[in-house]
C-alpha cells in the first residue's frame, strides 16, 4: 500500500527538480558552496539516472525534494552571514 | 622625542592616504552597474546572439565543438540527454542574465530555438 501511494515521478517532475536545484545553487553567495551544490546536483542525477524500480525512483525523488528545501533554507541563512570579502574565483570572473 | 614625533607624523601619512582612497572601489562598482543597466538600451544583434549561444554550447564539456552549428539539435545531433539539455539552458540563462520559465525552457532543445528565444527576449543582455 505504501508503495502504491508513492507513484514514481514523471519525466517533467524530475527535470523540474533538476532545474530547481541548479537555480538554488546559483543563489549561494559563497563561491565554494555555489559550485559544490551544482556539482552535487549533477552528480546525484547522473548517479540515479539508470534507476528503473519505481519505488527507488520515488525515494530518490523525495530525497531530492528534501535536499531542495535544505538548499533553499541554507541559501537564506548564508545570505544573512555573507562573507564581506569575495572569493578570488569570483573576482577573476567579474574582471 | 622630536624624532619620535617626526616618525609618527611620517607614519600617519600613508594611513591618511589609505582612507582617502577607501571609497574608490565603491565608485567603480557603481559605475560598472550603471553601465550594465544602460546596456539594455541597445538590443542585441542576431549575429551577437548566435555567436554567444554557439560559444556556450561549444564550451559544454560533452559537446564536440566541431559539430556545433546554428541549426544543431542538442539531443539528436550532439548526443546529449535531457539533463544536459537543462544544463545548457541554465548556462544560457547565466550568459544572457535571463530567467527562462520552465515551460519555455522545456521547449528549447536546439541551437536554433535558443537563438530565436534569446533574440526575441526584451531583457537579454
Amino acid at each position: 500500500m505504501a508503495a502504491s501511494a508513492v507513484a514514481a515521478p514523471t519525466r517533467n517532475e524530475v527535470l523540474w527538480l533538476y532545474r530547481s536545484l541548479l537555480r538554488v545553487a546559483r543563489q549561494f553567495c559563497d563561491y565554494n558552496i555555489r559550485e559544490y551544490t551544482k556539482r552535487r546536483t549533477i552528480d546525484a542525477f547522473r548517479h540515479n539516472q539508470k534507476l528503473t524500480d519505481s519505488s527507488k525512483v520515488a525515494a530518490a525523488f523525495a530525497d531530492g525534494k528534501a535536499q531542495l528545501e535544505v538548499a533553499k533554507r541554507q541559501c537564506i541563512v548564508y545570505s544573512l552571514y555573507a562573507p564581506k570579502v569575495k572569493s578570488v574565483m569570483d573576482v577573476k570572473r567579474s574582471a | 622625542m622630536a624624532l619620535r614625533a617626526a616618525v609618527l607624523r611620517h607614519i600617519r601619512v600613508p594611513v591618511g592616504t589609505l582612507t582617502a582612497t577607501g571609497p574608490k572601489p565603491l565608485q567603480w562598482s557603481l559605475c560598472s552597474s550603471l553601465r550594465f543597466f544602460s546596456s539594455h538600451d541597445d538590443h542585441l544583434t542576431k549575429e551577437e546572439v548566435i555567436e554567444r549561444v554557439l560559444s556556450i554550447v561549444k564550451s559544454f564539456p560533452k559537446v564536440d565543438p566541431a559539430q556545433v552549428t546554428p541549426d544543431v539539435h542538442f539531443q539528436k545531433d550532439l548526443g546529449l540527454d535531457s539533463l544536459d539539455n537543462v544544463e545548457i539552458v541554465m548556462a544560457l540563462e547565466e550568459e544572457f542574465k535571463l530567467e527562462i520559465p520552465d515551460k519555455e525552457a522545456d521547449k528549447i532543445d536546439s541551437c536554433h530555438l535558443a537563438i530565436e528565444y534569446i533574440y526575441n527576449h526584451p531583457l537579454a543582455g
